[in-house]
């Protein structure tokens, strides 16, 4: 571990990170929203660390950088880029104290949209811009937008790009890695783009056009409105959110096919077509558990079902309805797709299709063995073989992830949390989602968690969004040692 | 640039690695999943699981918008068929395909035409016997590289304890000046470039750029004795063996096999006129003694074995043989054997990189020879008229940091530059460069675009 290499390349992010805030000062400056001189001294600090840690720390003489220091400058930028990202939100005073200015910013980066504020309406336009920002930029990942703009990573950007994107398979669309990042950030940016457009289309002014595409391209969740989408009360938007969240949640390397002429790849990837198949069947269920007793026209219901459920199972967290109130059925349904999440490759959290589709075949492997001793039987996915290593890893991801949940919730409930809330705050975290279910409802927050609590739901949210094994490997006693 | 590359073993790991160092596009194929992992944690490229004798794998990485194709796997046929698909699935690749049985160089012509059209073949193992028939040209040397169709040689000299410039500052070369340029210093691992300011040291191995008919007045002045070469061991009858004993079978060299196998040498005898085919083991002291081991001046190990190879070449350095060459296929081993004493390592995998870069390279690039594993290059440019370099002073073209021109070729002449010197069009230019700035290097060597 050569400490010096990892905190000179956080200091190159946080020197970027700073730059970024340009974008909310600006809109600060077009609105005069009297956020301006905490957005200047927040890019102060936070560029002015990224030069101090660059300039003190003299360069390693060997660039290349090994997989066990790639995962603790993923980690530990991420865990930076959440405490600069909390500045503005901080010396606006949008938020009074470091852990609720913490979380916010946590929650931004990590997609996650669990939000402490009450009234979101309120905040200057140039902090709800820098709250929207931190959504997109973590989306994609910081990292891979470092690798794609900054050219010398070279090799060590395979590691880095490793330990941050969200998939148990890593496959490159370039022969280069910054190559590769640059296209996935292309075609992010062209989506994002073409969402804005369609909302402004629809007459949504263009500040808050802008703010919810950033926030459902990374399926974030954050929105400019204390009411979240619900507040628009349009069923244009909501289908057009409904839209885009379905395509954030769907593998990006699939979308670049896709742009590049290959129009028949959604419906050739498998992980695609069960994704699709899980959403529908989903939809119908709640559909006609919520059509009668909630709401009275199909049409309606089916408004309801088809944007809550697309919201929840993508992880990014927008509300349209408060699903608390919903039948059980509905909401146990709501809950599973907390744990489900998108595909991998996406900007969604949790589980993710990819891993449920391997460990369902897994376990029916085992039942056909039991029937055909003598078989011989690989697991495929997509006519081709799943490597013995990769499933080893998905077991081994499914297992930590319950185990940290149930960890989580052990705490939160041991704070007085009840159960509802206890389960359904860390399900929101770790998968990524935002909302859940009890006193962090879709229509409550989180201000209510104790501080302690908080700061767990922190941690949840940063292993749900670099897929556990990046982070949980650096509090593993071997990590350490020579 | 898109190159695909077929097969992740030593020659194609090492080819991708280079390039890719360079900003190329590679795509690489590996039949072996282990590779491919390993592979991508270390190099930029884009590795793809799966043969690349199959059309649809090589649809997949691309072929289609590939300029270029290696086929540098061990399997000759695999290569040859790699060739063949790219050539149906699209003309205009430029296809680099590795052949090592001897049998299939014989119709090498056919390879050339349009059922396979492919544009190099490589041999390593002839290329191999060509190298260490250079070496016994110049059999003082440890290494031997052709420039400017062998008129300008590149040679690698070990500097001995007793040789009159060591602890000498470059600068103070007078009597050389004209003569020689010393253009990398290796020592031990570092490789350096030097300045005026650096001075030799005892077994520092110094590569430069001489005029043919200079040999021999460089190694006066080393005070490196000249001896013609009277007699050579050969140890390992393989076919790389067997070619460099019939070449010089023809010669007056006294030359002696050793091949442990009985049936084989019956083999070589048929094939080998005055050439002495010996049934025996060379790891045998009394055996190489009782060859009169001592009288020998160059040992070639060239035995399918590394490690075997290097143990045998040390033992008959300890029985008197004045230097020998010893075959290493490991690249990883080639930095460290001269630390122990090997004189000169010739390998069939460094070879074929070698061929496959210069090649690559072609255009701007006449000529390129990587230096002591693959830490430097010396590479042969020519001027255009149109680059930036021609018609001003040398000191005053900006050339990247750590290289040096180690020579200019005039027509016949050949200059040993100084800061004043002027390029003029048309010059061929010998550059030493480390391996980091060789992509500067071309740049500057590119030609400018001209609007009208």
């Amino acid at each position: 571990m050569r400490f010096r290499q990892i905190f000179r390349l956080i200091g190159i992010l946080n020197f970027f990170l700073g730059l970024s805030m340009l974008a909310p000062l600006t809109i600060s400056l077009i609105y005069s929203d009297g956020s301006f001189l905490s957005l200047l001294y927040s890019i102060i600090i936070t560029s002015g660390s990224g030069i101090v840690l660059f300039f003190l720390i003299k360069k390693a003489d060997y660039p290349t950088l090994s997989q066990r220091e790639a995962m603790a400058i993923v980690t530990l930028s991420w865990l930076s880029a959440g405490f600069f990202g909390s500045l503005p939100f901080l010396f606006s005073g949008s938020i009074g104290n470091i852990t609720d200015a913490y979380f916010e910013s946590i929650s931004g980066f990590t997609t996650t949209g669990a939000s402490i504020l009450g009234n979101i309406e309120s905040l200057p336009k140039g902090i709800l811009f820098w709250r929207s920002l931190t959504q997109w930029m973590g989306g994609m990942g910081i990292i891979v937008l470092s690798i794609a703009i900054l050219p010398f990573l070279g090799v060590g950007g395979m590691q880095l790009y490793k330990a941050e994107i969200p998939s148990p398979v890593v496959d490159k669309l370039q022969p280069r890695i910054s190559e590769t990042a640059k296209t996935l950030w292309k075609v992010y940016l062209f989506i994002t783009l073409l969402e804005i457009g369609l909302l402004f289309l629809g007459r949504m002014p263009l500040f808050d056009s802008i703010c919810h595409a950033f926030c459902t391209m990374p399926t974030g969740g954050f929105s400019t409105q204390n009411g979240s989408i619900a507040q628009f009360n349009s069923a244009y938007f909501e289908g057009v959110i409904t839209v885009f969240m379905i395509l954030a949640g769907i593998n990006f390397s699939l979308h670049f096919k896709f742009l590049k002429g290959d129009f028949k790849v959604f419906g050739r990837d498998p992980e695609c077509r069960v994704f699709i198949s899980i959403l529908v069947i989903l939809i119908i269920l709640v559909t006609f558990n919520i059509y009668g007793p909630i709401y009275h026209s199909i049409s309606h219901a089916f408004r309801r079902a088809a944007f809550q459920v697309t919201s929840i199972i993508t992880t990014t967290g927008f509300v349209t309805a408060n699903y608390a109130q919903w039948p059980a059925l509905s909401q146990i349904i709501l809950l599973l797709c907390m744990f489900i999440g998108a595909m991998a490759g996406s900007t969604g959290g949790a589980i993710k299709i990819m891993r449920i589709i391997l460990l369902v075949k897994h376990g029916y492997q085992e039942i056909f063995r039991l029937i055909h001793p003598h078989a011989v039987r690989p697991i495929k996915l997509g006519g081709k073989p799943v490597p013995e290593e990769v499933l080893n890893s998905i077991w081994g991801f499914f297992i930590l992830y319950l185990g940290l949940f149930i960890v989580a919730v052990i705490i939160m409930s041991a704070m007085g949390m009840d159960i509802i809330t206890s389960f359904a705050s860390v399900a929101a975290t770790i998968g990524n989602v935002g909302p859940g279910f009890g006193l962090v409802g879709p229509v409550e927050n989180y201000l209510a968690v104790p501080a302690l609590g908080k700061w767990v739901l922190i941690f949840c949210m940063i292993l749900g969004r670099l897929e556990i094994y990046t982070v949980i490997i650096m509090l593993a006693p071997a990590y350490w040692r020579k | 640039m898109k190159i695909i590359i077929i097969g992740a073993g030593e020659v194609g790991f090492h080819i991708a690695q280079r390039l890719s160092e360079e900003n190329q596009d590679v795509v690489l194929i590996e039949k072996d999943p282990n590779k491919i992992r390993e592979v991508q944690n270390v190099i930029d490229v884009q590795a793809i699981l799966g043969s690349g004798t199959n059309p649809s794998v090589l649809n997949e990485a691309g072929i289609k918008e590939s300029d270029m194709l290696v086929a540098a796997t061990d399997s000759d046929e695999a290569n040859l068929i790699a060739c063949f698909f790219a050539q149906y699935l699209t003309d205009y690749i430029t296809k680099i395909a590795r052949v090592k049985n001897p049998d299939y160089m014989k119709y090498k012509e056919i390879f050339n035409q349009d059922f396979f059209n492919i544009d190099l073949i490589i041999n390593p193992q002839s290329e191999m016997v060509a190298s260490m028939l250079r070496l016994m040209e110049v059999p003082e040397a440890s290494e031997v590289i052709d420039f400017v169709d062998g008129r300008i040689k590149l040679i690698g000299i070990t500097i001995k304890d007793n040789s009159p410039l060591v602890g000498r500052k470059l600068s103070s070369f007078d009597d050389f000046e004209h003569v020689i340029l010393v253009g990398v210093i290796v020592r031990g691992e570092k490789i350096i470039i030097p300045s005026g300011q650096d001075t030799i040291q005892p077994n520092d191995l110094i590569y430069c750029v001489i005029h043919k008919e200079n040999i021999p007045n460089i190694f006066r002045l080393m005070n490196v004795r000249e001896e013609g070469l009277g007699r050579i061991i050969i140890v390992g009858g393989g076919e790389t063996g067997l070619a460099l004993a019939t070449s010089l079978d023809a010669s007056n060299i006294n030359t002696k096999i050793i091949e442990k196998d009985g049936q084989r040498c019956l083999e070589l005898a048929e094939k080998l006129e005055k050439v002495v085919v010996l049934n025996g083991d060379a790891t045998d002291r009394e055996f190489l003694l009782e060859e009169n081991i001592s009288d020998v001046d160059i040992m070639v190990v060239i035995t399918g074995d590394d490690e075997n190879n290097v143990l045998i070449s040390l033992l008959g350095k300890a029985l008197g043989a004045k230097k020998t060459v010893t075959r290493i296929g490991k690249l990883s081993y080639i930095p460290l054997v001269s630390a122990i004493g090997i004189d000169t390592v010739v390998s069939p995998r460094l070879s074929a990189i070698r061929t496959i870069l210069q090649y690559i390279r072609k255009g701007k690039v006449i000529c390129v020879a990587p230096l002591k594993g693959e830490g430097a290059e010396a590479i042969e440019f020519e001027a255009l008229e149109t680059s930036d370099i021609v018609n001003i002073p040398l000191s005053e073209v900006k050339f990247p940091k750590e290289t040096i021109v180690g020579a200019i070729v005039r027509g016949e002449e050949v200059i040993i530059p100084r800061g004043q010197n002027i390029i003029q069009p048309h010059d061929h230019l010998i550059i030493f460069a480390l391996k980091g700035a060789i992509p500067k290097l071309e740049k500057l060597f590119t030609v400018k675009l001209e609007y009208f």
